[in-house]
């Protein structure tokens, strides 16, 4: 997405040849006798956006931590640009942070705070001053550049903090919870500002959050993390679409999880799910064998409902609505089969005057294709 | 109620500032006299409007005159002035160490160690300059343990001396300097320090560029919590110092007991007033600049 | 209406009266009494005391000049009581309720007659002198075996202070006392009013001034008993109070007191009763009370100084009369010298002196 203007797809890390910007090989990092992060490594290359998302204490702080040098690996080593960073000072880093308190120093300027960076590099008033104009234009605040922190807006204040760490050009920034501060709205037009901002300076961000749609919606890849542990590396969409475990598909969207054990494996493989009925069939998202308990995961938006039984689709069960939740967009509907499971289908309104052919109590079909479902291990 | 609420302030400033002021302001315009009280004029309300302007006609400025006369006066107040800075920046170069580590002690610690800062108040005052007395005595516990380490062959003059005087300063006015202090280094965000090392500096620049700058209000609140007591200290220097130690609370007790020239006296102490009302104004306005900062 | 008003002003009255009748108020010296002296008192009239102390004269004559102290019975220092009369702080005494008083000691009356003429308004309780503490070893160590411990030569001559700066010297903070005895030590007046005399004794004390280690009025007890310092110019029973406290602690201090041999001055602390007392009734049964010869001899006996009461004499432990640093001999007695306060204009040129002795400015 970050390199979405070119027509080539922005993929370095299907390019053999590609020079990873930072390594991260085989760290860990132990707390006493908590693990925070457990043998992780990891490469991200120069320009990407990359997201590591995970719920809080997953080790996601820790491991940009560690970027930053604000924590040492226990085991393992980080490479940024080919140089161990082993005994490198976070002052003597490449690297800059973005906090998630945005930490602007309460007794400076605006102004003051972006030049902060740059005077201790010894550089000339001038060059220092033509820098600053140019952040401040960059998140267009240059008429607020003589206000103390306390004077300006959350909003504003993110931004003064997004131009701070990035008066230095540095080859990566880190993004702590960048937006957590804000209001949904304003969240998501800043989520389109970051990415344009990075896409200007060719930046690579590390962007640390817990919200899956920020990082669906700003990362290149993103990286789900749990227990100190990646769970899976990947671009947004594969992450949507084909999530690796049960966890990753949990974590990321809606997703109905029907659980069963797997009947016959061919091009998809068949998951058998309740006495009587016929198998679900789905793609196979990982390594599985014949007779295995597994789960078969199904997004909410790709069932569709109806009212008769459609005998072109093999997925088709029958149920009861429970629920329906109109969202102006869409509405929801929760069906309950006779065999347990309650399923959630997603329909979009496409037309104003809304249809209204099904209500509570209903019987109703829900069906979808055989790609449309994942099997994946328990 | 609430305009009554808001007049209690005034009402404090009223009775425990200016009535008392406006008292000792007519003493100071007053002559001395032997009788009760020992001065004259009193106001003698029985006589009315009359007796009022009669009394007005009797007030004048010869004390302030008188204190003009001997260079007594003015080298008291200078010298007084002089311990008073020197004290306050002692007490800082302590206070500040300690209200740094007490704020960047682990969480868990912080409630005792300032329990112990606050401690000593709950013994007297007196008493505790009292026992510098025993410590810095030529026989006292300090010339005992150097003498008895080696560091010192012959015991070492403290006691009566100006050092004592600012040793007992020092002890005595250190929470009013850690305590201000403390709480602003408490509440910086330990993320700054972080922000400043992540952009270019090391420790000991973010410590002077960061740390210090915002430590600015409770070290300017500290100070002045120290020198304007000081300023007019009277009990440690009369304990702790020596026969030279000039202060100008003990010129003022000398013309108020000695002397018993209160209309002096009290001049003295308006003059001590003035001289204290410029930092007490900076003082004021450096907490106003500090809520505001807070808003 | 006009009798249901007078009744209720005796009512008010009567209360009033009724509620000061049962107790009376003593502001005294502080460690200057045998308590259960206070006691007996309470005994014997049923009236309640209530003991107040101080620890200064200035504080007290604050009080007084002040006005409304509310205490029945204080006790000024002689020069002070002199002042504070002229102020007209005191009331006089009703002798008709004091038939005690013909145990006083017609010896001290004719002195204390110098600040209340005609003892008039007060009475003597105890009194004193100002003269040398001395740390025998230390001072002998220091200046031989005939140190001059009874000489105003130890204090005001340079070469012997010199000498003794190494081992400490506190002089009284107190110019009413200094003053005249280093006017005696000149062979002037004590008392003398002349400010050029006054000036000539302050050129003594500037003289031996940076050997004195501290001007102070009651921490020298400590201090010379902890052997901290050899020599004070302090008031008689303050030394002889260090004296006990060293024998008591047992350090191998020896203090000794002496009267300087040249004259040395002699206090007065007088009973009085303030102008505005709430209950000179009672006041009066405490002073009578005080009068009393066993009485007396029992404060005297408690405090370890001389007393005004002839008649209390016999009672007296022998090393309380016998001891001549507290009740001196006949020929000492003689020596002693009585001083006189001095009018506002004179005070401040010594106070002023003193400032500069103190301080050099």
């Amino acid at each position: 997405m970050a390199a979405s203007g070119n027509n080539e797809v922005f993929a370095p890390w299907k390019d053999r040849d590609a020079v990873p910007l930072i390594r991260i090989d085989q760290i860990t990092k132990r707390f006493g006798d908590f693990t925070a992060i457990d043998n992780v490594s990891l490469d991200i290359y120069p320009q990407e956006f990359f997201a590591l998302l995970g719920p809080s204490g997953c080790g996601k702080t820790t491991l940009m931590r560690m970027l930053a040098g604000f924590e040492t690996p226990s085991e393992g080593r980080i490479t940024i640009d080919g140089v161990d960073m082993a005994s490198v000072p976070p002052n003597k880093r490449a690297v800059n942070m973005m906090f998630q308190s945005y930490a602007l120093f309460p007794h400076l300027s605006v102004w003051d705070n972006i030049a902060f960076g740059l005077r201790r590099d010894s550089q000339d008033k001038d060059q220092v001053a033509a820098r600053v104009e140019e952040m401040l234009k960059l998140v267009q605040l240059s008429q607020f550049a003589r206000r103390k922190p306390h004077q300006i807006s959350g909003g504003q204040r993110q931004r003064v903090a997004l131009a701070r760490s990035l008066a230095k050009a540095p080859k990566l920034l880190l993004l702590d919870e960048p937006l957590g501060a804000l209001d949904k709205k304003l969240r998501q037009e800043t989520q389109f500002e970051l990415m344009d901002i990075q896409e200007k300076t060719g930046t690579t961000f590390v962007i640390v959050t817990h919200d899956q749609e920020e990082a669906m919606t700003v990362a290149s890849r993103v990286a789900v993390m749990n227990n100190g542990q990646l769970v899976q590396v990947e671009t947004p969409e594969v992450i949507y679409e084909q999530p690796s475990s049960v966890y990753v598909a949990d974590f990321i969207g809606d997703v109905n999880l029907i659980e069963g054990s797997v009947a016959a494996l061919g091009e998809g493989a068949e998951l058998a799910w309740a006495e009587g009925r016929a198998s679900l069939i789905g793609q196979l998202g990982a390594a599985l064998s014949k007779g295995q308990s597994a789960t078969f995961a199904i997004r909410p938006e790709k069932i569709a409902i109806s009212s008769d039984e459609p005998l072109d689709r093999r997925n088709r069960v029958r149920g009861k609505i429970l629920d329906i939740g109109y969202l102006g967009n869409l509405s929801t509907y929760h069906v309950e089969l006779p065999e347990g499971p309650v399923v959630k289908c997603e329909v979009g309104n496409r037309s104003r005057i809304e249809r209204r052919d099904f209500t509570w109590e209903d019987e109703v079909w829900l069906s979808w294709s055989d790609t449309a479902g994942l099997v994946l291990a328990r | 109620m609430r305009r009554l609420l808001v007049a209690v302030p005034y009402v404090w400033l009223v009775v425990l500032f200016l009535v008392p002021f406006g008292i000792v302001l007519k003493i100071s315009l007053s002559d001395i006299a032997l009788a009760i009280p020992p001065y004259t004029p009193t106001l003698d309300l029985s006589e009315g409007w009359t007796g009022f302007k009669a009394f007005l006609s009797q007030l004048d400025l010869e004390n302030y005159v008188f204190l003009t006369s001997d260079d007594l006066y003015w080298k008291a107040y200078l010298s007084s002035l002089q311990i008073a800075f020197l004290s306050t920046f002692f007490t800082l170069l302590v206070g500040f160490p300690v209200a740094y580590a007490m704020a960047r002690a682990a969480e868990e610690w912080r409630p005792a160690l300032l329990m112990l800062v606050i401690l000593p108040f709950w013994t007297s005052f007196l008493i505790r300059v009292y026992a510098w007395i025993g410590i810095l005595s030529t026989e006292g516990f300090l010339n005992q343990f150097l003498m008895w380490t080696g560091v010192i062959s012959e015991p070492l003059t403290i006691l009566n001396t100006n050092t004592a005087v600012y040793i007992g300063i020092v002890y005595t006015y250190l929470p009013f300097m850690i305590l201000p202090i403390y709480a602003t280094l408490e509440k910086m965000d330990g993320s700054l320090l972080e922000a400043a090392e992540d952009l270019g500096c090391s420790r000991m620049q973010a410590f002077w560029l960061v740390t210090v700058p915002l430590a600015m209000p409770g070290v300017v609140a500290g100070c002045f919590l120290v020198f304007i007591p000081t300023l007019g200290e009277f009990v440690i220097p009369s304990l702790l110092g020596g026969s030279d130690t000039l202060m100008i609370g003990k010129v003022l007790w000398e013309e108020f007991f000695n002397n018993r020239d209160w209309p002096v006296a009290s001049s003295v102490a308006i003059i001590l007033l003035l001289i204290l009302i410029v930092p007490i104004i900076l003082f004021q306005r450096n907490q106003q600049i500090n809520k505001e900062a807070d808003q | 209406m006009k009798i249901k008003f007078a009744t209720m002003t005796a009512v008010v009255a009567l209360c009033a009266s009724s509620a000061f009748a049962d107790e009376v108020r003593v502001y005294n010296w502080s460690d200057y009494i045998d308590e259960a002296l206070l006691e007996k008192f309470e005994a014997e009239t049923g009236i309640e005391l209530i003991y107040d102390v101080f620890d200064s004269n200035e504080v007290l004559e604050t009080k007084m000049l002040s006005g409304g102290s509310g205490y029945d019975i204080v006790v000024p220092t002689g020069d002070f009581l002199q002042r504070q009369i002229t102020a007209g702080a005191f009331q006089a005494l009703d002798f008709s309720k004091l038939p005690n008083a013909e145990n006083l000691w017609d010896l001290i009356k004719d002195r204390t007659a110098q600040y209340d003429p005609g003892n008039a308004y007060s009475i003597n309780y105890m009194w004193g002198t100002t003269g040398l503490g001395v740390n025998v070893q230390k001072v002998t160590e220091i200046l031989g075996e005939d140190a001059p411990i009874d000489s105003l030569e130890l204090l005001f001559n340079p070469e012997n202070m010199e000498k003794l700066a190494e081992c400490g010297v506190y002089m009284l903070d107190a110019p009413t006392e200094v003053i005249p005895a280093a006017l005696t030590y000149i062979g002037e007046d004590p008392n003398s009013f002349d400010t050029d005399l006054i000036n000539k004794a302050g050129d003594v004390l500037l003289g031996v001034r940076p050997h004195i280690l501290k001007f102070h009025s009651s921490e020298y007890i400590n201090a010379l008993a902890n052997g901290d310092i050899c020599v004070a110019f302090g008031w008689s029973g303050d030394i002889l109070q260090a004296r006990d406290r060293a024998d008591e602690a047992d350090n191998g201090v020896e203090i000794a007191y002496n009267a300087p041999k040249e004259g040395a001055l002699m206090w007065f602390d007088q009973m009085a009763i303030p102008v505005d007392a709430p209950n000179p009734e009672a006041a009066h049964k405490f002073l009578n009370f005080i009068m009393d010869a066993e009485n007396m001899a029992a404060a005297s006996n408690y405090v370890y100084y001389a007393n005004g009461n002839a008649a209390s004499q016999p009672f007296l432990e022998e090393d309380v009369i016998g001891d001549p640093a507290i009740y001196p001999s006949a020929e000492t007695l003689e020596k002693l010298y009585t001083p006189v306060p001095y009018p506002p204009k004179v005070q401040r040129v010594v106070t002023r002196l003193w400032t500069k002795v103190k301080s050099g400015i």
